[in-house]
């Protein structure tokens, strides 16, 4: 669906039936130069088992308008307005990657809101090398190259796909070419804070995390589920890009996680 | 490495799409000779169903055996997803019925298969679908063919049997700039000498029969979908962009964006037309693929040492292939096919029909049969055969003559397909003298 967010027209999916806050709320936040699309195996499933979805495009990204955002921060306060311009007072919040970062910025901003916190694939702080932004920044398709070979994991490079006859790095790898990679990959390495905020949490948290992740590794991940006393998940063969890498074992975890959350 | 694998086609065509499986750990892709699959629970069917989860469901919408074909073309071609139909003919008649309804118009190349060209005139039009037919290198032409119905250009990267090559950079500026993808059967190509993505086009289409296969005992087709046109910037496909009653208002651009088409034609299409790949096919199919690269080489080596062999004979009045000079698309052919440009050439003897004839009759080696891209040599009469249906006017555009003979060069030894066509010059020579 479109609305208005701060004047400016961004888009969320919502899982394939039309957006009800009346519902449980399930908001899904992707992860650098990514889209809604990448929670395009979790979403439906919520959709039409009694919650309702939101899957919001960063601004800047693949069917919202305006400027990309250029810290975590400024993500997590968007994502206070994004909420409100939807009318969702609560909402149970997954993330992915950065999306996860910007997660723990709303969390922050409004805890009431957040009636439980799941990761994907993440970490407290996602350095990022500047080689990688400099590339970025010159051309977001090669730095996609560069990201999808170290963030899919064995399986997605020899092509096994969860999505028969899908190739999920051609997927990737058009969608981030068109996003604002640089900046979101400045935004995620300029991060610091988050171990602080994740510490400070008393909300219900979980984490799916990958035994093959190069870009968030699981020790990474790991610590930040002690920070946060997370109930944690871990796919041991997989890689960063779990949400699509291993849609249903992360759908799993997260209808498990969620669904006994109400 | 393609646009969506980062491994090197040789070993794309060897591992992609399957990992040993956990049960067995069969090192070979395992047949999975089934129609349907047992489902968990019926909470499970249901997500299938609903498109809530990958999996599969049913053999004639996904296979595990076709899908690791479809999963390794795609990557050779640089793909987001690809379908793999019954044929490489449904694969075409599945594009065209997916992106085009009564109403809407294509704006095709002259110089197709002539099976392509007689669904195009006669059967799609029966459905309210037109075809403009273009000389495809004339950009003037596609620009003035496109109408505001049109919903696709549509090409084959060598046309069969004139072997023009199609300057896919130039068309896909045309048809982009026009909101119009570009379709294009690559069949007389394969990924190994010629990936079309990686010069703009949005749909690729393959017999799979063919080169592909290589050994001539499954008959296949496949679809990729580039995933690099924005269906809905364009403003001509609800098909993609609207909702989709069949799967509770499904609006396939927003939920699957580079996939929308794949996905789109695996909900529909292999649902409603059937025309599905049998896994035996399949793994058929497989077993070809993984000598692709090696073969396409070979293929080329050979088809250059014949034509030039067939270049200087004097029982030949001409000979044609796109690495020829005089070849009208020889440049077009430099630029997109590096390695060379096929194994297919055509030729005329001199004598006419009758000299022609008696060179194919006269051929040990060569098989006269209906089909290219075997690791055999192949020859054919087009005129009298996968051509015949094309009236004088029709013939001449779609670049043949009544002497022309056609010939997929195999990957025999030159020496054996060499002596086999002097047998086969020297009876045509003496019904030439003798008429």
């Amino acid at each position: 669906m479109e609305l208005q967010v701060n004047g400016v027209k961004s888009y969320a999916a919502t899982g394939g039936k039309e957006f009800d806050s009346s519902l449980p709320t399930v908001l899904f936040l992707h992860g650098s130069g990514m889209d809604h699309r990448a929670w395009a195996l979790q979403t439906r499933w919520f959709a039409f088992h009694g919650f309702s979805v939101l899957a919001p495009d960063f601004p800047g990204h693949s069917l919202s308008a305006g400027e990309p955002l250029e810290s975590i921060e400024a993500m997590g306060e968007w994502l206070v307005d994004f909420l409100a311009a939807a009318g969702v007072k609560k909402a149970h919040v997954v993330g992915h990657s950065q999306g996860f970062l910007s997660a723990l910025e709303l969390a922050k901003n409004v805890p009431e809101k957040v009636m439980s916190l799941s990761g994907i694939g993440t970490a407290a702080a996602i350095p990022v090398n500047p080689a990688l932004i400099e590339t970025a920044q010159a051309s977001a398709a090669k730095a996609a190259d560069l990201m999808l070979q170290w963030g899919f994991g064995p399986g997605a490079q020899y092509g096994v796909s969860a999505v028969p006859g899908m190739q999920p790095i051609a997927i990737g790898r058009q969608i981030m070419s068109g996003n604002p990679l640089a900046t979101d990959l400045i935004a995620c390495s300029n991060y610091e804070s988050g171990s602080a905020v994740a510490e400070a949490l008393d909300i219900p948290t979980c984490l799916v995390l990958a035994g093959k992740d190069r870009m968030t590794p699981l020790k990474a991940g790991k610590a930040l589920a002690g920070l946060m006393n997370a109930q944690v998940t871990v796919l041991p063969i997989h890689g960063h890009m779990l949400p699509v890498e291993a849609p249903k074992e992360c759908l799993q975890a997260l209808r498990d996680f969620i669904s006994s959350r109400g | 490495m393609s646009r969506s694998s980062y491994l090197q086609p040789d070993t794309i065509a060897l591992h992609t799409g399957y990992q040993p499986e956990s049960d067995h750990g069969s090192r070979a892709v395992p047949i999975y000779q089934t129609t349907s699959y047992v489902f968990d629970n019926v909470d499970e069917a249901s997500s299938l169903f609903n498109v809530e989860q990958g999996g599969h469901i049913y053999s004639r919408i996904t296979n595990p055996t076709v899908a690791v074909l479809e999963q390794r073309i795609a990557a050779l071609e640089g793909g987001s997803g690809a379908i793999c139909t019954a044929s490489g003919m449904s694969a075409l008649y599945t594009t065209f019925i997916t992106l085009c309804s009564a109403g809407d118009h294509i704006v095709s190349s002259a110089q197709i298969y002539g099976s392509t060209a007689t669904l195009l005139r006669h059967t799609l039009k029966r459905l309210g679908i037109d075809c403009t037919f273009v000389a495809i290198n004339d950009q003037d032409a596609v620009k003035a063919a496109i109408q505001d119905n049109t919903k696709m250009v549509f090409c084959e990267s060598i046309g069969n049997p004139g072997l023009e090559v199609a300057d896919l950079d130039a068309i896909c500026e045309r048809a982009h700039a026009n909101g119009l993808p570009v379709v294009i059967d690559a069949t007389f190509a394969t990924p190994s000498l010629c990936r079309p993505i990686e010069h703009g086009v949005n749909v690729v289409v393959h017999s799979a029969t063919k080169w592909m296969g290589g050994h001539g005992v499954a008959v296949g087709g496949v679809i990729v979908d580039g995933g690099n046109f924005d269906w809905k910037e364009s403003g001509r496909f609800p098909e993609l962009t609207e909702p989709y009653a069949p799967f509770h208002g499904m609006k396939f651009w927003e939920e699957f964006g580079p996939s929308a088409l794949a996905m789109r034609m695996r909900a529909e299409s292999m649902r409603d037309l059937g025309a599905a790949m049998s896994p035996h096919n399949a793994f058929l199919l497989l077993q070809g693929i993984e000598t692709l690269e090696l073969r396409m080489k070979q293929h080329v080596i050979n088809a250059h040492e014949l034509m030039n062999w067939l270049n200087e004979n004097d029982a030949v009045s001409w000979v044609n292939h796109p690495d020829l000079e005089t070849n009208e698309t020889h440049e077009v052919a430099k630029r997109l096919f590096p390695n060379g440009a096929g194994s297919m050439l055509c030729f005329g003897v001199k004598g006419g029909r009758a000299a022609g004839a008696a060179f194919i009759d006269a051929l040990q080696l060569g098989s006269n049969l209906a089909n290219v891209g075997d690791s055999r040599t192949l020859v054919l009469h087009p005129g009298s055969t996968t051509h015949s249906r094309l009236d004088a006017e029709q013939m001449k555009a779609a670049g043949i003559s009544e002497d022309m003979i056609r010939v997929s060069v195999g990957i025999e030894s030159i020496k054996d397909i060499k002596a086999d066509f002097a047998a086969g010059l020297k009876a045509a020579q003496r019904v030439a003298e003798a008429s």
